[in-house]
């Protein structure tokens, strides 16, 4: 048997651990197009702040992909698949034969395209590549623009606001966030970077960047110009796919799998970023490009790989984030769209908000801000897909009394039991 | 592998646990020098009461721990010897993933800087300090089967520890 990994990130790793939670003998290939060991891609925010050293952002121990007898090829990339044939066709022109084949490429930060997007300066926030280069840029430059207001810009913002520069975050849509939290949050949460000297604009966009070799400023489509010697631009991602795109395997935001996160190929996989599964609150197909799914996909898929029967029961939109102390924590559908109910608890002044949204009795979403503690009872919840319309009101307090609580997990006296990731219950061995 | 068990019928919301818990994760493990430290200690376990009803509730160390995937530091891993879910804290870097999936709000975060911490079972005692100050048996530290057969024990017997019937 053989298997062939297209990925070194959360998807990828976790796939390697799937497959040999099953297969301990079975080839493993591993093509990885960044230079380094799996790493943490979501703390090149620590690491451009300073906090972190490349080591520490490594996942695994060094012997790790030894020990799990993995072949990997380092600075590689996938360009066809050949799925009649079984094969990888990757850059150096050599095609790679496999049993069983996981795309776990994740994405690629959107471009602004503008004029002068190409002009030093100018920073996706994705890679530690990305980090190392905007630290090196940061040493001399007074002033950053966030282009876009999602978690990404931010955290690149927040970081070189750490740093010492000036930051402005410009936004096109009339707030940030605006797809993770709902607009009270979102109020909360602007108001809070503002004080902290993060300066948030919206209604703005980028009409050109300015400089010669180097950026060194911008023009905004409201034709004002603004001063700045870096730009992060954080406009969401689109998966790595193009090699896939002539293959037969369906693709439609991305690449298309089912329970099992399989494609319409027998033997091709895909999870994480790339992959478009089932939303568990809504059901619809959608890719939540999220650490927490890429780990639980990238599993599940490399279970199934090695021949188990692991059902996937669907990503759900998630979040958490702490900026300068202010920790919040989205997930689900955080939206009334349709015939949703939603209960709301306001602290403004301290910064705590805490909303439930209940569809036909069910929790299918949160928003907390400030508070957090309780967040995986939601969670907990909204994964079990339990009628809890009783318990709205105490759920709101922020805690549900333990007696209920243990009736809604189905749990005997003792609290013998405990849930899955993917919602089921267990008895605690 | 040995767990903390809770008969919730035997728990009177003392807090006691809580205190043995911060205690020992103080730097100082003595009281009177604990509760003057800087940051203050985190107990691990939480007694959640209401009117009626007392719980403490601590990091049951999952079979398929949440967790583990949330993670992305890669700062929790499942043992797979021991069991036990450990929390490399170190690596934290106070993103709340965790807490955003745990179904047993077991995880906590204190003052700035501090990383997450949760029940660790206190590998180095013989019975963690938690269950040794319970005052009326309502903690239980062993193997699943040994608190059922406690449990049964307790039932047959009918009466309820004689500590709750005080007043």
């Amino acid at each position: 048997m053989h298997y062939l990994i297209l990925g070194n990130c959360a998807a990828g790793l976790n796939g390697i651990e799937g497959i040999r939670s099953i297969d301990k003998k079975g080839e493993i290939t591993l093509i990885s197009a960044e230079p380094y060991p799996a790493y943490a891609r979501c703390l090149i925010t620590n690491f451009l702040i300073g906090t972190h050293s490349e080591e520490d952002l490594y996942l695994r121990e060094k012997d790790f992909y030894q020990k799990n007898g993995v072949k990997v090829l380092q600075g590689k990339k996938a360009v066809k698949i050949f799925p009649q044939e079984k094969k990888v066709e990757i850059d150096d022109g050599k095609k790679i034969p496999y049993d069983a084949l996981l795309i776990a490429t994740g994405a690629s930060p959107k471009t602004l395209r503008v004029k002068g997007e190409e002009k030093e300066g100018v920073f996706g926030f994705r890679t530690l590549e990305d980090a190392r280069q905007i630290a090196k840029r940061a040493e001399k430059a007074e002033k950053a623009l966030v282009f876009g207001g999602g978690l990404i810009g931010l955290k690149a913002g927040y970081a070189l606001k750490k740093k010492g520069l000036a930051v402005e975050v410009i936004v096109k849509s009339p707030r940030i966030l605006s797809r993770v939290v709902e607009e009270n949050s979102s109020r909360l949460i602007a108001r809070w970077l503002q004080e902290k000297g993060i300066k948030i604009r919206t209604g703005l966009a980028p009409r050109e960047i300015l400089g010669d070799k180097e950026m060194k400023g911008v023009i905004l489509d409201n034709g004002e110009e603004v001063k700045a010697q870096i730009a992060i631009v954080g406009k969401g991602v689109s998966p790595n796919l193009s090699f896939a795109e002539e293959s037969g395997i369906n693709i439609h935001w991305g690449i298309v799998v089912d329970n099992y996160l399989r494609t319409n190929f027998q033997e091709i996989f895909a999870a994480g970023d790339v992959a478009e599964t089932k939303d568990l609150v809504t059901g619809e197909h959608t890719i939540n490009a999220l650490w927490l799914a890429a780990q639980e996909q990238g599993r599940t898929a490399g279970i199934n790989m090695a021949g188990g029967e692991k059902v996937y029961p669907g990503s759900i939109g998630a979040n958490a984030a702490e900026f300068f102390g202010l920790p919040f924590i989205s997930m689900g559908c955080v939206q009334a769209r349709n015939g949703e109910i939603i209960k709301e608890k306001k602290a403004e002044k301290k910064f705590v908000y805490r909303r439930l949204v209940f569809k036909d009795g069910r929790l299918t979403g949160a928003v907390l801000v400030g508070e957090v503690e309780a967040a995986g009872i939601y969670m907990a919840l909204i994964r079990k897909k339990d009628r809890v319309e009783n318990l709205a009101d105490e759920l709101l307090e922020g805690w549900v009394d333990y007696g209920k609580f243990e009736k809604i997990l189905e749990g005997k006296k003792g609290f013998r039991e405990t849930i899955t990731p993917d919602g089921r219950l267990i008895k605690l061995p | 592998m040995k767990r903390i068990f809770v008969d919730e019928e035997r728990c009177l919301g003392c807090r006691s646990c809580e205190i043995a818990c911060a205690i020992k994760h103080s730097s100082s493990h003595k009281l009177e020098k604990a509760i003057q430290e800087q940051p203050l200690p985190i107990s691990r376990i939480r007694v959640r009461k209401d009117e009626e009803n007392a719980i403490p509730l601590q990091c049951r160390h999952c079979p398929e721990p949440c967790c583990v995937y949330a993670c992305i530091a890669g700062g929790i891993r499942k043992d797979e010897k021991t069991g036990l879910v450990v929390f490399e804290e170190k690596k934290c870097v106070r993103c709340y993933s965790c807490v955003m999936v745990c179904p047993f709000a077991a995880i906590k975060l204190g003052e700035e800087e501090q990383p997450a911490v949760k029940c660790d079972l206190c590998q180095e005692e013989e019975i963690p300090p938690c269950v040794r100050a319970c005052p009326t048996g309502a903690l239980f530290f062993g193997q699943a089967e040994e608190f059922q057969e406690l449990m049964e024990k307790r039932k047959k017997r009918g009466k309820k520890n004689a500590l709750l019937n005080i007043g």
